[in-house]
């Protein structure tokens, strides 16, 4: 199945008919071909036929989409999202020079909301190395939505940043407060440089008084080294007041292999710690595991 | 109370207004386009400031719990300069309609010259062509006439007149406005123009029917809080309170409501604040808590 088929039939549910009307005599303008400020019009228009309310996909159907596109997950998409990026797919020219020069008019006047979905919708375009400029773009937005439509759930950042925008993206989902562990395949490109930036962030903000979030100790993997141990045990101290970033913590130790260390907090089998203890006991040291650990 | 200002340019205002805007019940406004107080010189810097209606004006009142509206057009002074003013009208397309833009505007005259019709003109067919408001700047010179020039184009192009809002109307001018059909709206200027007083004797003498008040507050001397203190004022003078809540919330809703751009229901909500948001590589905050979900005190 294509990622257009996928989310049209998603679609079918979630639109009202005369949404589904507009959306498909849309479609069908658009693989026909239109000037640029026809398609800049239906695509800011489809506002007035799906609403920025959840896709909501269901867990079966999150996995459909990651065998269309790995890395792909539309669990946080909106109605008005899928209905945009299905506008996108339906053009014929991606691929050629007329499509990017569509898709620069897209940006060039995209509101917040068109923005998103112009994001999000670039991992699903053929060869989309050729977008990494703009995927960087977004991730310099410091507006959340837009940060996260760059980032997150898509398997771009991983397959198509360089170092230094991997890096950077993935420091700045803990800055703006973004699930870093829904950066797709951030196990994959830890380094000792991430762990350094992480450190170093941490330093910082306990230097201000100020709280460490939780998932920086995701950045660490087996690159932490003595100065991530040592973070990572003033983190568990039990004095600690962050029962989340205790918990991360504990997954952080597991994941750099700190055998010994874990098997001594098993002993200890402290309430607070039993879920995330009895989770990395089965296995799960994935940083998508952190979404399972309990909000504190 | 609650208000609703459907004219201000808040680009123009610092936190501090938005601040006390929401303390005194704005809950809602509209930011029309218009000048920048000099004019522009490329079609991009059209294009940069459209975006910025749509986008860090929007983020940033609502981090103060106030609900942004704008409304998206060519000026009339700046539709002197006729080369960009075409270049400006072909960007118009692209933002007009997007998602929370409830009115092409501020357009109109200025000079009454014959290149502010033609913008005039192309813009009121777009608006018709899209089922759209449109919000109408009056001129400060030669008030009357512009204003009896603009109702004109707009009826014979077609455009229902309960799609037109005629803003900075005075004693002289609300009788031609409310006879076309039009909605006539009053600018309280603290020193020009409408002041508090003079707006609760027209209310007095013409109803609330189709009337709306708003601060057009900018860059000048100005008042964004001009709606809550002449409500505050027509409720000393007597007016009842339906009476001052059709003129400073309700007319405007209906009017700009004819969009289909406002979450009415969303409005109606007790709003709340959500400082966490940051847009682009500013945030309003600067070091200090975000307040989350703090309701606004109104
Ligand atoms: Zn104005």
């Amino acid at each position: 199945m294509s990622a257009a088929s996928f989310l049209r039939a998603l679609l079918e549910a979630r639109l009202a008919p005369t949404g589904r009307a507009w959306l498909d005599a849309a479609v069908g303008e658009l693989a026909a071909g239109v000037a640029p400020v026809r398609g800049s019009a239906l695509f800011s228009q489809a506002s007035r036929h799906a609403r920025r309310v959840p896709l909501a996909p269901t867990a079966q159907q999150c996995a459909e989409a990651g065998r269309i596109l790995e890395g792909w997950n539309p669990e946080r998409w909106n109605v008005l999202e899928a209905m945009r990026v299905t506008l996108l797919l339906a053009r014929r020219d991606l691929a050629a020079d007329s499509g990017v020069q569509a898709l620069t008019e897209l940006f060039r006047y995209a509101d917040e909301g068109e923005l998103c979905a112009l994001l999000r919708s670039l991992a699903l375009l053929p060869a989309p190395e050729r977008f990494v400029w703009r995927a960087g773009e977004g991730c310099r937005s410091n507006m959340r939505s837009v940060f996260e439509a760059a980032a997150l759930d898509t398997p771009y950042p991983a397959r198509h940043f360089d170092d230094l925008a991997w890096r950077q993206c993935a420091i700045k989902c803990l800055f703006v407060g973004a699930p870093l562990w829904r950066l797709w395949a951030l196990d994959t490109r830890l380094s000792d440089e991430l762990a350094r930036m992480a450190l170093d962030l941490a330093e910082e903000r306990r230097s201000a008084g100020r709280p460490v979030p939780p998932e920086l100790w995701l950045c660490l993997g087996t690159y932490g080294g003595a100065r991530g141990l040592a973070a990572l045990e003033r983190e568990l101290a039990s004095a600690n007041p962050n029962a989340l970033g205790r918990r991360a913590a504990v997954l952080a130790l597991a994941r750099a292999a700190q055998r010994e260390r874990f098997a001594a907090l098993e002993c200890a089998n402290e309430p607070a710690l039993r879920d995330v203890l009895s989770r990395v006991r089965a296995g799960e040291t994935s940083a998508p595991t952190f979404r399972h650990l309990e909000p504190a | 109370m609650r208000f609703f200002d459907p004219h201000i340019h808040v680009t123009s205002r610092t936190t501090d207004d938005l601040e006390r805007m929401a303390a005194a019940g704005v809950r809602a406004i509209i930011e029309p386009a218009f000048w920048v107080g000099q004019p522009r010189t490329t079609a991009g810097a059209f294009v940069d400031y459209f975006a910025s209606l749509l986008g860090w004006e929007r983020f940033r009142s609502a981090q103060f719990g106030i609900a942004h509206y704008c409304a998206i057009g060519l000026n009339s002074k700046e539709a002197n300069n006729e080369p960009l003013a075409r270049e400006v009208l072909e960007l118009l397309p692209h933002f007009v309609l997007k998602e929370g833009v409830v009115a092409v505007g501020e357009i109109g005259f200025d000079e009454i010259t014959a290149a502010e019709e033609r913008a005039y003109v192309a813009q009121v067919e777009l608006a018709r062509d899209n089922d759209m408001v449109v919000m109408v700047h009056s001129p400060h010179r030669d008030k009357k006439r512009g204003i009896a020039r603009s109702l004109d184009i707009a009826r014979e192009l077609g455009l229902p007149m309960a799609k037109l809002v005629i803003d900075h109307n005075n004693e002289e001018t609300v009788k031609g406005t409310l006879d076309a059909g039009a909605w006539a709206a009053f600018t309280i200027y603290p020193h020009t123009k409408m002041g508090s007083e003079r707006m609760v004797e027209i209310v007095k003498q013409f109803g609330p029917e189709r009337v709306i008040v708003d601060s057009s507050a900018d860059w000048g001397v100005s008042d964004p809080l001009a709606v809550p203190r002449t409500a505050k004022l027509m409720l000393e003078r007597g007016l009842s309170a339906a009476v001052v809540a059709s003129v400073t919330w309700q007319n405007a809703l209906d009017a700009y409501g004819q969009s289909g751009q406002i979450d009415v229901e969303g409005l109606l909500a007790k709003p709340t604040i959500d400082q966490r948001q940051l847009f682009a590589d500013n945030s309003v905050l600067r070091g200090q808590d975000p307040r989350v979900e703090a309701p606004v005190p109104n």
